[in-house]
């Protein structure tokens, strides 16, 4: 008796199913899983990977589920009595010390900028910012040379050294994420109605004062997603921290995962745990603040 | 009669040409912090770079590099001639050659897994924020991370994840070492892209396609048209500029770009391309002007295409 009733329940599902899929149905269903798969399994790979002993990793097949969240990974990575330790925290805290700056100064600096270009007139005006925009086509491969030799030439004049020096990092990061910042703040200014602001003039206050008090507080989305943005560019960015930095102390987390990658006794499990605490920021950042920062994306922010 | 004119005429004039120089003034000041940096660390190094690329400019001079011999051109002729650069056959195209078949065919694979995607998207179904979120994420995480996953995917070890699977089906009996592989390295390069890339593509498409007016479906479907028919003439047409713009853009950037091929590969079997070639004269071999000369050839490529790109499409625009 329940056998049957279980057969006749199956075949109405089996029915349902037949009768509910369609050609169209059954592309997107067959696409839909083939993309989430080929995105979703090798961050997965990453995660579990991180969490695997040696003799997992080394062993003939791949461990697709780890037998137990080992932290060996992670103890390499920031345990100091490791025998192999990595000081990674110490690269965290590099990395920090550039991607916070250079997300803050570009915030500043693009703001008024980009005020100045949405709001006032004056002559140039098109020019520069389509110029600032061309530019930003420009390899960052040619410029590496020019600005290595440029800045150790400044450097020697004025005393500082341009080889593992963060602040010359902040600077060369500056450069690559102001012309998008201009470009998504101008964009955004622009949708601002003027009549405020110009009843805030008409009031006495100064062009300063405006910003200050009207634009920058109805412009929080776009600023925290254009800060976000250049936090995300400093901390994924990898040729200028490579060329710039030789010392492992100074090392961000990008060039310390390289770092650790040519290591002679290869320690997979070592780079993607590295590699999950670099990845996990970025992704949860982005997920918090998705809404805000697709407009940016699609305006180029992350030069990629 | 001189003198009611006079009244006439608007007398606050220098007053309004005063008040515009002082906001000219202002504009200036509150852009030139920004274009002071923006052109002071790219454009000054672009003109500077033209410039070590004819002199000689190694290790032992870059602290006096102001003071390095002139040798005219001939660190472009060094760079010609270099194996690494020339084209030699189909198996070794050589830097030059495989910079413009990579950014190509990553361009295009981009751009079609791209459209693939956001007509996933477009309409709406359950867990279509989640997914269009997870889609983001090859874009969003950092280069060195995916990077190093794909490499951990492709191990050449028989417990390389892609070994195992292929050894599993009975496609492959030994491992193979896919990224050191003339031919299949450049191939999963250029896979890679895709995969990383096409989320850009894919947020610019997903925009334009939500732009539509949806009376022109509506219209097609009165008349009886079928899906593909209202893709081929509805959507295409109207994805045309966009599809333009994104596939010139990803050119460009994937043209310049250095991190992906240089944690693939290295630049090695097959994959080497300009700026990884820079990279190498200048930070390898610290041959700076035989680099900056590269950089520069890499960048007249880019100039000539984009000129023949502009050409080409603003010819069309007329046409249209």
């Amino acid at each position: 008796m329940t056998t049957y009733h279980g057969s006749r329940e199956k075949r109405t599902f089996i029915d349902h199913l037949a009768h509910w899929i369609t050609w169209p149905r059954f592309i997107f269903a067959v696409t839909m899983t083939f993309f989430l798969t080929s995105i979703l399994f090798p961050f997965y790979w990453m995660l579990a990977s991180s969490f695997k002993t040696y003799a997992e990793i080394g062993g003939r097949h791949p461990v697709y589920v780890p037998h137990a969240l080992r932290l060996d990974a992670y103890a390499e990575l920031f345990n100091p009595n490791n025998p192999s330790y990595w000081d990674f925290g110490h690269n965290i805290i590099n990395s920090l010390k550039v991607s916070v700056p250079t997300a803050l100064i570009a915030v500043i600096l693009s703001t008024l900028g980009a005020y100045a270009i949405a709001r006032l007139h004056f002559r140039g005006k098109n020019l520069l910012l389509n110029s600032v925009l061309a530019i930003y086509l420009f390899p960052g491969i040619l410029l590496i040379i020019p600005l290595f030799a440029m800045l150790s030439q400044i450097g020697g004049k004025l005393g500082f050294a341009v080889q593992d020096n963060l602040g010359v990092l902040v600077f060369t990061y500056l450069a690559q994420t102001l012309p998008v910042a201009l470009y998504m703040l101008t964009n955004y200014f622009r949708t601002i109605p003027t009549e405020i602001e110009q009843a805030g003039l008409i009031d006495g206050c100064t062009r300063l004062e405006v910003i200050w008090r009207i634009t920058i507080p109805l412009a929080i989305p776009a600023l925290v997603s254009v800060s976000i943005y250049t936090f995300m560019i400093a901390w994924n960015e990898f040729l200028y921290a490579l060329v710039f930095l030789n010392s492992r102390t100074m090392f961000t987390i990008p060039i310390q995962i390289n770092t650790i990658f040519n290591d002679p006794s290869p320690r997979p499990n070592v780079v993607m745990a590295a590699s999950t605490i670099a990845t996990v920021p970025v992704v949860v950042l982005f997920l918090a603040l998705e809404r805000f920062l697709e407009e940016g994306l699609s305006a180029g922010g992350v030069k990629g | 009669m001189t003198v009611p004119t006079s009244v006439s005429q608007p007398p606050p004039k220098r007053n309004w040409h005063s008040l515009q120089a002082s906001e000219a003034r202002l504009a200036w000041g509150l852009i030139s912090p920004t274009a002071i940096i923006v052109f002071g660390l790219v454009l000054f190094p672009a003109f500077f770079s033209i410039w070590i690329s004819f002199h000689q400019v190694t290790l032992r001079n870059l602290n006096d590099v102001f003071h390095a011999p002139f040798v005219g051109f001939d660190n472009y002729r060094s760079v010609f001639t270099d194996f690494a650069f020339k084209y030699h056959n189909i198996q070794n195209m050589g830097a030059a050659v495989t910079s413009v078949v990579y950014s190509f065919l990553a361009t295009i694979l981009t751009v079609l897994v791209g459209l693939i995607a956001a007509l996933l998207l477009n309409k709406p179904f359950r867990g279509r924020g989640l997914s269009r979120a997870t889609f983001l994420f090859p874009y969003v995480a950092p280069i060195v991370s995916v990077a190093f996953i794909w490499r951990w995917l492709l191990d050449p070890r028989p417990s390389g994840v892609l070994n195992d699977l292929l050894m599993r089906l009975n496609v492959i009996h030994m491992p193979k070492a896919y990224l050191a592989t003339r031919g299949l390295a450049l191939f999963l390069v250029i896979i890679f892209e895709g995969w990383r890339y096409f989320p850009f593509a894919m947020l610019m498409i997903l925009a334009r396609l939500q732009a539509i007016d949806n009376t022109l479906y509506e219209a097609a479907d009165v008349d009886g048209a079928s899906t593909w028919a209202k893709f081929v003439h509805i959507t295409m047409p109207e994805l045309r500029y966009i599809v333009g713009a994104i596939f010139l853009l990803r050119l460009i950037w994937t043209f310049n770009k250095f991190d992906d091929i240089f944690l693939l590969t290295g630049g090695g079997f097959g994959t080497n391309v300009l700026p990884v070639l820079t990279y190498q004269f200048s930070f390898k071999m610290f041959n700076f002007g035989k680099g900056a000369a590269t950089a520069m050839i890499l960048l007249l490529a880019l100039v000539i295409f984009l000129v023949a790109y502009i050409l080409i499409v603003m010819r069309n625009v007329e046409e249209a």
